[in-house]
């Protein structure tokens, strides 16, 4: 009785040794999960908002991106804008298209067969538009009148290069469909301004800060056409 | 939740990208400077007792003052200002025709006024003004007025 006890327990003590053994040599998993390539096109929803909230007047813009390996992205936005800017002593619109150039890195660790990013990006952009003096007055001193001018004055050909950065975040919130928002600081390379006057408003740059620098949001939506796995 | 955060700072930073950032500092429209000499002795400067200055119909700038130099705003929607000047109840009447020429200056302060050609006349009646000039002739004429650093017209009396 004894005897066959003890070969039970040395029974069980190798089967455990040996259950062990064979958890250890568990062979890595092989199954890779594959993620679509293809050209993502969307559009920016962020000017119709902007719309609502500020004296923004109208404006699209269309986004576009073609995954090029597994980090980056080869990324453009081609828009067209109106935009009045009101001051102290002006009033001006621009009007005019841009276009967009650049490379996205996206620096987020999917799990599994995820498409999430949260991306870093650089855009060279140009834009070609028209500014608008609607009116101005005259800074004088206040113990006299003041001169106002309402006589519109259009000055055409004006462009505008810069480099921006971007930081973003882009989640796949269906099948192919994606949500994106982020933002980017910009850097004018140069600049025409009308003659005797300033650009307020640059399109795609958006306002002309007093160092030539600038800052964009954007909150779009996109739809990946998938052109192979991998 | 954390996708609540996100669109939170996203609307915040939407809604705070449009405060003012910069302030009207430059010059803006210059004054026309004027000082008073001794008629006497050209180089030196001399207060008027009880000056006041008003532009021709309008309110008065400087009232029974004791001032050796003063400052008079050119009307921008026209092309002559007259201007009224008292000393102890004398009243002389300086003439200021100009052109004007508008140029740019910034975001915040806009556009600013300088003025061309200007030709500064005093009346004949020479009630305490003698003379604009230091040979006191009643006439002189500046090219352009563009800042109020030094004085544009020295009046001797």
């Amino acid at each position: 009785m004894l005897k066959s006890f003890i070969k039970i327990c040395f029974l069980i003590i190798f089967v455990r040794v040996s259950a062990q053994q064979n958890n250890d040599s568990i062979p890595k998993d092989s199954i890779v999960y594959k993620t679509n390539y293809g050209l993502r096109l969307g559009i920016d929803i962020s000017k119709p908002i902007r719309s609502l909230l500020q004296n923004y007047n109208s404006g699209i813009e269309i986004v576009g991106d073609y995954r090029i390996s597994k980090k980056w992205y080869v990324a453009s936005e081609l828009g067209n804008e109106k935009f009045t800017t009101s001051e102290d002593f002006t009033n001006s619109t621009s009007r005019g298209s841009y276009i967009k150039i650049g490379l996205n890195y996206n620096s987020y660790n999917n799990w599994l067969d995820m498409n999430n990013e949260i991306f870093t990006g650089f855009r060279y952009g140009f834009a070609t538009f028209e500014q608008t003096l609607n009116n101005y007055q005259i800074n004088s001193n206040p113990l006299l009148p003041s001169l106002t001018n309402n006589t519109p004055y259009t000055e055409n050909g004006l462009t505008a290069h810069w480099s921006e950065i971007l930081l973003g975040f882009r989640a796949e919130v269906y099948s192919n469909i994606f949500i994106t928002f982020s933002g980017s600081y910009k850097i004018m390379i140069s600049l025409k301004d009308p003659v005797n006057f300033k650009t307020h408003y640059a399109p795609g740059f958006n306002r002309v800060y007093t160092s030539n620098t600038g800052f964009g949001f954007n909150y779009t939506i996109s739809y990946l056409i998938p052109f192979r796995k991998k | 939740m954390k996708k609540h955060y996100l669109l939170l700072s996203f609307i915040a930073l939407l809604v705070s990208s449009c405060e003012k950032d910069d302030f009207c500092i430059e010059p803006v429209t210059p004054n026309m400077v004027i000082r008073f000499y001794n008629a006497t002795n050209i180089t030196q400067t001399k207060s008027v007792e009880n000056l006041s200055v008003n532009p021709e119909g309008l309110d008065e700038l400087y009232s029974n003052a004791n001032l050796d130099s003063i400052l008079i705003p050119l009307d921008v929607t026209s092309n002559q200002i007259i201007y009224n000047l008292s000393s102890e109840s004398n009243i002389d009447v300086i003439t200021i025709n100009y052109d004007v020429e508008e140029v740019f200056v910034s975001r915040s302060c806009g556009f600013k006024a300088i003025f061309n050609n200007v030709s500064v006349s005093s009346d004949v009646s020479n009630d305490w003004i003698i003379g604009l000039t230091e040979t006191l002739e009643n006439t002189i004429t500046i090219p352009t007025i563009d800042n109020e650093t030094a004085a544009h017209v020295k009046i001797f009396h």
